[in-house]
């Protein structure tokens, strides 16, 4: 057994007494089958196709804290200002992945819909988000280790025909390094209600820390989920984290992320379409300077006929910042008449900057209609002396370029309060 | 205003511009005409500072200052305006913001306090009525998705914004119908004055018969081969430029078939 491994093992043997849901009927039972799964893998190499440009070996070498951390409290007004959304109707804290009920508010939440820390959901309830996360859980040595360590999270309810235009939001603050946070949201649709939910990530520490999330997301029929994700971890962190929307008759799925900074970021997302007229609707941002590494892998399952997915994500890379964009599409063989389309569009600032852009097409329908595409480029000359050459300063112009490439990612979003606050984050946040 | 002497320019390592002399005083219209190649962009494109035409030798002369020593974007706040022949499309860049940044960077060059909100938007719709455009015009991104007439118009919006004292019209006439280019020449018409300048440069003398020169200037081969009044531009229309051949400027005039 590796030193790695070993340390992993004796980090589980001390924290598996402490996590919630040990007294109910399969949780210990499936932590451990899930520990045995990572130990068998360890942390995958760039060997593994999947993680060809994405190296963990330095993440490896940490040797990071898993237990539930006791973190200083915090107060409210420490995290407004940095919080995408304040006035958020709904609201969960997170800090070191503990839940934090003074900082949180659910109360103003309309009847038939729910949201609260996973930590406090029943037994009955824990025993359904075992199985939500079981098909999640399976895919990479993360999501195994994240299933023998998970201990807090978010979750969202929505019952059938309850709409809820209003975001969400879920804060989740790193303030100490050398901890692992293995964090679960599940977020559930019932037949015709509708919700949306931010997820902000924000580093407040620039010693090296782990996230290590997975998320499920189910629509019944005629459901409606938009999930914005934003990551402004810490300098030194790792973010890793696999997503995946399961999606019922006449769903739609919105999919928004922003990976706006942190020391390297993967993102596994993942949508079903496992039933007919269902969308979705994947787009995304990765800013990356210094040496910052972000990498996207996404998969669109086709598995049902007249569904629709459309799937758009744009970079910025500056400095030495690396990006990673894989997107694979499945059309399975019965789902006829298809529409679906990908694009990956890179801006190129720097000479050291680099991204890896792959599509990945599966198509055994016939009668479908799919497009991709992908464009690395840098800032269009034409564009920048035409500004310019109105009075606008040199590098002015080119802020207003890079800021209109990014922004344009906001397409989809059309709830003026979510749209503003999030616009003014790309701005505030801009690396020029 | 502006004198340029003994110009030389190339493109990559095309000279393109082969000697030319130019004066333009205060409140004169200069027409530059000649045939496709003949180098009249370029004469654009080095006036408003863009890079891929270099100046091999010759100077311009910027009321008393070295133009070609200003930065693109001293030129243009300096009052330096040219209206491109193809205006470029920014997605995601708001008309009315690049109106107001570029206006608000003129006025911080001068010394001037920028405009609020109020102020601009009062001074940009008055033009807009001028150039009859459509107030919607202003929230849509820069030039994204107008017809050709619209992207014309909203040059010369800029135009009427920025009040530049030397405007460098390339080829504003392009791809305008009748109705459009009527507008056009009358924003430009209206923003004469006896302290602004202006060079138009064009192809066709289509644009002359509504916006009246001072000057008309031929430019063949990188150099100015005829200077006359406006009748010259008649003589061309007539004629071709086949008619002008490459023969130095001041030589007798032919009248061939």
């Amino acid at each position: 057994m590796s030193a790695v491994i070993q340390h992993y093992q004796s980090e589980f043997e001390r924290a598996e007494p402490l996590l919630p849901w040990r007294d109910a009927k399969g949780w210990q039972a499936w932590r451990q089958s899930a520990w045995s799964r990572f130990a068998e893998q360890g942390f995958p190499s760039t060997r593994h196709e999947e993680w060809k440009y994405t190296s963990v070996a330095a993440l490896e070498k940490l040797l990071l804290s898993c237990a539930p951390a006791t973190p200083a409290p915090l107060d409210w007004a420490s995290l407004k200002d940095k919080a995408v959304l304040p006035e958020a109707r709904g609201r969960l804290v997170f800090v070191d992945g503990v839940f934090q009920p003074t900082l949180s508010r659910v109360d103003g939440l309309p009847a038939g819909l729910r949201m609260g820390a996973l930590s406090g959901r029943s037994t009955q309830d824990s025993l359904k988000l075992q199985g939500l996360l079981e098909q999640g859980q399976r895919r990479t040595p993360f999501t195994a280790l994240n299933a023998a360590f998970v201990a807090e999270g978010a979750w969202v309810a929505a019952e059938a025909g309850v709409r809820m235009e209003e975001p969400l939001l879920v804060l989740y603050v790193a303030t100490e390094g050398q901890r692992a946070m293995h964090l679960a949201n599940a977020y559930e649709a019932a037949e015709g209600s509708a919700f949306s939910v931010v997820e902000q990530y924000l580093g407040m520490t620039d010693e090296p820390y782990l996230v290590n999330g997975v998320t499920s997301a189910t629509l019944d029929e005629g459901a409606k989920i938009s999930h914005i994700k934003i990551q402004q971890e810490g300098a030194r962190s790792y973010h890793i984290a696999a997503l995946q929307a399961v999606q019922k008759r006449s769903s739609q799925f919105n999919s928004h992320s922003f990976a706006l900074s942190g020391a390297l970021g993967r993102n596994d997302i993942e949508a079903i379409l496992a039933e007919p007229d269902a969308a979705v609707s994947m787009r995304g941002l990765y800013r990356v300077s210094r040496r910052e590494l972000q990498d996207f892998h996404t998969t669109i399952r086709h598995d049902s006929p007249d569904c629709t997915s459309d799937e758009c994500f744009k970079g910025v890379l500056n400095e030495s910042g690396r990006a990673v964009f894989n997107g694979k599409i499945r059309v399975a063989p019965d789902a006829q008449h298809t529409l679906s389309q990908q694009s990956n569009h890179n801006l190129l600032l720097s000479d050291q900057a680099e991204v890896d852009t792959k599509p990945q097409l599966e198509i055994f329908a016939d009668d479908v209609k799919c497009s991709h595409g992908a464009t690395v480029g840098q800032l269009d000359e034409e564009q920048w002396f035409y500004l310019r050459s109105r009075g606008l300063a040199a590098e002015h112009a080119r802020a207003l370029l890079i800021e209109a490439f990014a922004l344009d990612i906001l397409t989809g979003i059309d709830l003026p309060v979510l749209r503003d606050a999030l616009e003014s984050l790309l701005r505030k946040t801009a690396h020029v | 205003m502006l004198i340029i002497k003994d110009l030389h320019a190339s493109v990559g390592d095309k000279p393109i511009l082969k000697g030319i002399n130019l004066e333009v005083k205060a409140g004169e219209v200069h027409a530059i005409m000649g045939p496709n190649g003949s180098g009249k962009s370029t004469l654009s494109n080095v006036l408003a500072g863009r890079e891929n035409a270099t100046v091999t030798s010759g100077s311009v002369l910027y009321q008393d200052r070295d133009l070609l020593a200003l930065d693109v974007e001293e030129r243009a706040r300096e009052g330096v305006f040219l209206a491109f022949q193809y205006p470029v499309e920014i997605p995601g860049v708001g008309n009315v913001y690049l109106l107001k940044a570029a206006l608000n960077a003129q006025r911080k060059h001068r010394g001037l306090p920028e405009l609020d909100a109020m102020d601009f938007l009062a001074l940009v719709k008055d033009k807009m009525k001028l150039m009859e455009m459509n107030e919607t015009m202003l929230y849509r991104s820069v030039n994204e998705g107008f017809s050709g007439g619209e992207k014309k118009r909203n040059e010369i919006l800029q135009m009427a914004v920025l009040e530049p004292r030397l405007a460098i019209l390339d080829e504003t006439d392009s791809g305008l119908d009748i109705d459009a280019l009527k507008i056009v020449a009358n924003g430009v018409n209206s923003l004469r004055a006896p302290d602004r300048s202006m060079i138009m440069v064009t192809h066709y003398q289509r644009l002359l018969d509504y916006i009246k020169p001072d000057y008309v200037h031929v430019l063949a081969e990188g150099r100015i081969v005829r200077s006359g009044g406006p009748e010259l531009a008649h003589e061309l229309e007539k004629h071709g430029y086949a008619w002008i051949g490459d023969e130095p400027a001041g030589a007798e005039v032919k009248h061939g078939s």
